[in-house]
This record gives structure tokens, sequence and C-alpha cells, in this order.
């Protein structure tokens, strides 16, 4: 397979130690991209608990992405409308206006087994306590440099934008599905009321105006950073590839995802005698390089020792990136303030 | 086949009315679309040993009331249940005077499809260039009915006479059962030439 090209390559970087799992950038992506026909159990950007089976229900175990050796795509499981689970409905007539004052509870309607949603199991983690543990990992599409859903699609449907974004032409895409087995994050919808697929478009309206994607910037911990990998003055270039404390997801799946992560710290752990243990992980290095590769064990020495010269009074041109002292340095070329553009008229405003 | 002559208006938009019972049927062989032209390695590796296109026979008949032809498909439905996949079918015709059936046309020779599927509120018309190489196309003018009777599939679609004269139909059915689409179909072994009745 070629490679699909690009001129330059958005990137993004969440940055699991500032993640606090509010879920506004899920739902800010949720308001501004996915509330038509067919939409409702769709989460383009979503946040759940690691350790956790996630969006879809466990997804990880349901492969997709290339082989280590030649490269060629793998064949994957679709995730079902039941595993994704969510767009539920709820009883809002009968708490609200039916009269049973306390006694009726909001709840999803529908059976109850086999429920399932974006961050179902929000906070279970693992670990027993005192040395319990878990962190938030937001996902959206990871827009890779060798995407197995576009290579999957028959009908051509998916392309590399110049930015690097990996789009989806919906009036071409049949609804074939093949895109959601190839994909090994299982970030793809399919929306059965109009018979497509569906997937995080990297807010290319924004990108295009100059306003960066809705997750980045609404996100009130200053967590995710967006930006050009080949800006060398940019934080995420910087993150990547300079510092290396910023790593993909899942690199074996061989697809070259273009969202990096910086991995979690976590609080040390705890002897019986609740004395701290300061050469264990509290979060087991083998699960943490489940995720993001060998490579994760570098980068939090890196985050580790650069925490130490802070304190012992030295600087660290890392850890003031990461603490993004100034908002804009997240948005990357994307400053724009979205609420001083001007709406292109729409058939239903009066002009 | 015989394309039948009817009065507008005879109820042959429903696939199980009287108007169809009294029409000639003809039996029609099909294959699975060919495995080694599914368009891409993907599905290639998905599929290698996964049975599809195991709709071994389908009964097609048609008909035209001089403004509309009409072409009636039926064949077994496969009760297994499926959630996230549905029945399909397509009536196909070459665009070029001809085309391969088996690879459900080329890039050179593309076939017009007439595609309705279970659940989708209306028909699409599609130009296919190779197994499940499609490209939607203006389907304003077709309409498609299905439903199943007694463990069968009736679908009628009905388009422009225009299509007919001295052309060919073919068929495809996917088992929605079995996860079929795109290319993953039972596609006509041979093209039915269609012959117009004199009036």
């Amino acid at each position: 397979m070629t490679a699909p090209t690009s001129s330059r390559q958005l990137a993004w970087v969440f940055d699991l130690n500032k993640c606090i799992g509010c879920q506004t950038c899920s739902v800010a992506c949720k308001v501004l991209w996915t509330r038509e026909d067919g939409e409702k159990q769709q989460w383009w950007c979503s946040v759940n608990t690691m350790p956790g089976l996630g969006t879809p229900k466990d997804w990880e175990s349901m492969g997709g992405g290339r082989d280590p050796q030649t490269g060629a795509p793998l064949p994957g499981h679709q995730p079902t409308r039941e595993e994704f689970g969510g767009g539920f409905d709820y009883n809002y007539e009968e708490v609200f206006y039916g009269g049973t004052g306390g006694k009726a509870h909001l709840e999803p309607q529908g059976p109850r087994e086999n429920r399932w949603a974006m961050n179902w199991d929000e906070d279970q983690g693992a670990g027993e306590w005192p040395n319990s543990y878990y962190f938030y990992m937001p996902r959206i599409c990871n827009h890779c440099s060798e995407p197995t859903c576009m290579e999957a699609c028959p009908t051509g449907a998916l392309h590399k934008t110049d930015d690097g974004l990996v789009l989806r032409d919906e009036e071409v895409c049949m609804g074939d599905r093949f895109c959601m087995e190839a994909c090994p994050y299982k970030k793809i919808y399919f929306n059965y009321e109009r018979n497509v697929s569906q997937q995080c478009i990297g807010c290319f309206p924004r990108i295009e105006a100059g306003v960066a994607p809705v997750c980045v910037r609404q996100c009130p911990g200053r967590a995710v950073f967006i930006g050009f990998l080949d800006d060398a003055e940019g934080p995420v270039h910087k993150l990547v590839k300079e510092w290396n404390v910023a790593l993909p997801l899942h690199p074996e799946a061989g697809t070259k995802p273009n969202v990096y992560y910086v991995p979690p710290l976590a609080p040390h752990r705890l002897r019986d005698d609740m004395s701290i243990d300061h050469d264990t992980p509290r979060i087991p290095k083998e699960y943490l390089e489940s995720l993001f590769g060998p490579e994760v064990h570098d980068a939090l020495a890196t985050l580790k020792s650069e925490m130490e010269t802070v304190r012992s009074g030295g600087s660290s041109e890392i850890l003031k990136t990461l603490i993004a002292y100034r908002w804009h340095e997240l948005l990357g070329p994307f400053t724009v303030d979205p609420a001083t553009l001007t709406p292109e008229p729409t058939a239903h405003q009066e002009t | 086949m015989k394309v039948e002559r009817v009065d507008a208006g005879q109820g042959l938009a429903d696939p199980w009315g009287q108007a169809w019972s009294a029409l000639p049927a003809t039996t029609v062989a099909l294959n699975p679309v060919d495995y080694e032209a599914q368009p891409n390695r993907y599905i290639r590796a998905a599929w290698k040993d996964r049975p599809y296109g195991q709709t071994v026979e389908a009964r097609v008949a048609a008909a035209s009331d001089g403004d509309r032809l009409y072409i009636r498909v039926e064949w077994p439905d496969d009760p297994r249940p499926n959630a996230e996949f549905q029945d399909a079918a397509s009536a196909i015709f070459p665009m070029n005077g001809t085309g391969a059936l088996a690879t459900m046309g080329d890039p050179e020779k593309p076939l017009a499809l007439w595609f309705w599927e279970d659940g989708r509120p209306s028909p699409l018309r599609l130009v296919s260039r190779g197994p499940g190489v499609f490209r939607k196309d203006d389907g304003s003018e077709l309409s498609a009915r299905g439903a199943c009777n007694n463990g069968a599939w009736g679908v009628v679609f009905a388009g422009p006479e225009a299509v007919a004269g001295k052309g060919k139909v073919g068929v495809a059915i996917w088992n929605g059962s079995n996860e079929e689409r795109g290319g993953l179909a039972a596609v006509s072994q041979d093209w039915l030439q269609l012959e117009t009745a004199e009036e």
C-alpha cells in the first residue's frame, strides 16, 4: 500500500495528567457536531476511565490495524449499536410532569440488561484500596498517517486532507462499515438512520477559519494541544518529537496515529503500614506499556526528572509548556476567536 | 426474458400482489461475486475463509406499462437474525451494452444498479465499477418495494422504460444475516435478455 500523503500533519496532544474527566470536550463536540438524525449515540470525542472497557465496550479487543510484519490491514470486529450503547430515551415526562413526586427517578428507558454507554464504567479503574488507580483518556479519531479505514473502504469515501485529517464524503459512503472493522481504535460510528458511517472531522470548518477544534479550545484544564507536527516552534512538535513525552496510543496497531498522550503519573504506592513506597508505581508499568509502548518509561522518567528539577529550584521548559501559562499556546496557529466570525447566512435565517 | 406489457396502475408495485402471479418468471442461477476481484486487501483478508453469496437462485419477472419498467425479484430469506445488516437486492443493467456481472462491472464497462435495501427509505441508483465499487447516482426516478412473505423476499423495482428495449438485466442479492454488503453478494451468472412484447 502506498501511504496517503498530506502536505502537513495536524496532531493533538492530550495531557493525561491534567485531564480531569469533566467531559467538557466530549459535550462541546456533541453539541457542535452530532445532533442530527441518527447521531444520538455518537460521541466523536469520548472520555473514558482507564483501565476500563471503554467506548465501544471492550474496543481494545476488537482487532483492526496493521500486521506489524507485513503492514497488511488486519480483520477486525464491527462494533455494534449495543456495544457503543447510549443514545437513551429518558422518562422526562414521568419525572417532571407525571405528578409522581420523588417516587419516579430519571433513568434510561428500555431493557436494563447489558446496558452500556460512553463513560459507563466511569471511575471504576483497577487496583485495591489504598492503591486503587485510574485516569481519564479522551479519544477522538486519530487521523492516522496510514489509516486502515481508508484502505478498507471500497467506495473511496475517505481521504486525507492537505492538513492530514481523515475525512469522509458522506455522499460517497455506502455504509458498508469495513472502515469500522479496520479501525484499531474503533472511533467510527454508524448512522442507522442515514446509512453512513461517521467520525470526528477534526473540526475542519473551524480549522479552515483559523479556529482551534472545539475539544481543544473548550478544555477548562488546558490539557489539549493542537498544531502541525512539523512546526518546530510549536508545543505539539516539541512534546512529541523533541522531548518525547507525548506518545501515540497503541502504536503497535501500525496506523501511525496523530493523537498523542502525555502518559499519567500516579500517586505513590502505599505499603501495608501506609508508608510511601517510592519505588513501585501505583499504575503498573506493564499496563502503561500495553497502551503506549515501551517508550512510556522514558517519557515518565523525563517528566519525573523535570519535576525534580523544578522542585530543586530549577526551570523546566517541558513543564512550562505542559502547564500552559499562556492559553493561546495550546491552540497552535488556530487562535481566531470563533465569536468574531460572521456566520454564513442559512436558509432559515432572515436577512 | 419477456417483458410483459401491462396496463398502468395494475398493481405491479406490490411484490406479492395478484398482478405478478399471472406473469411468467424465470429462475436465475446466482454465484458469489468474484473473490479475487474484491476491491482491496482488507476485504479479501476479512472474507478469505468466510462464505458469502450463498443464495443460489432467484426468480425474476419483468413487465412494462409503456412508461416504466418493472422488475420483480424473489429469493428465499435467511431467517437468522442480524441487528446490524439488512437484506438487499439489485436489478443490474449494463451501461455500455455489456459488462461483467461476476465482478459487478469494471472501470471500463460499468453497470447500473437499482438498489433496494430493507429499511432504507428509498432505492438508490448506483454506478458499479467493481465489487462494491459503487457511486451513488440520481435515483429520483426509481421506486422499489420489498416484503418478506412465507420465508421469501419479493422486491419490485420500477424505473424509466428507457433502459429496457433490447437491453439486458441481471440481479444481485445481499444476505444481511451473513453481513453481506458492498461486493459481498450473490450475482446472476448470465445476463437475461429483456424482450419487449409486441403491442
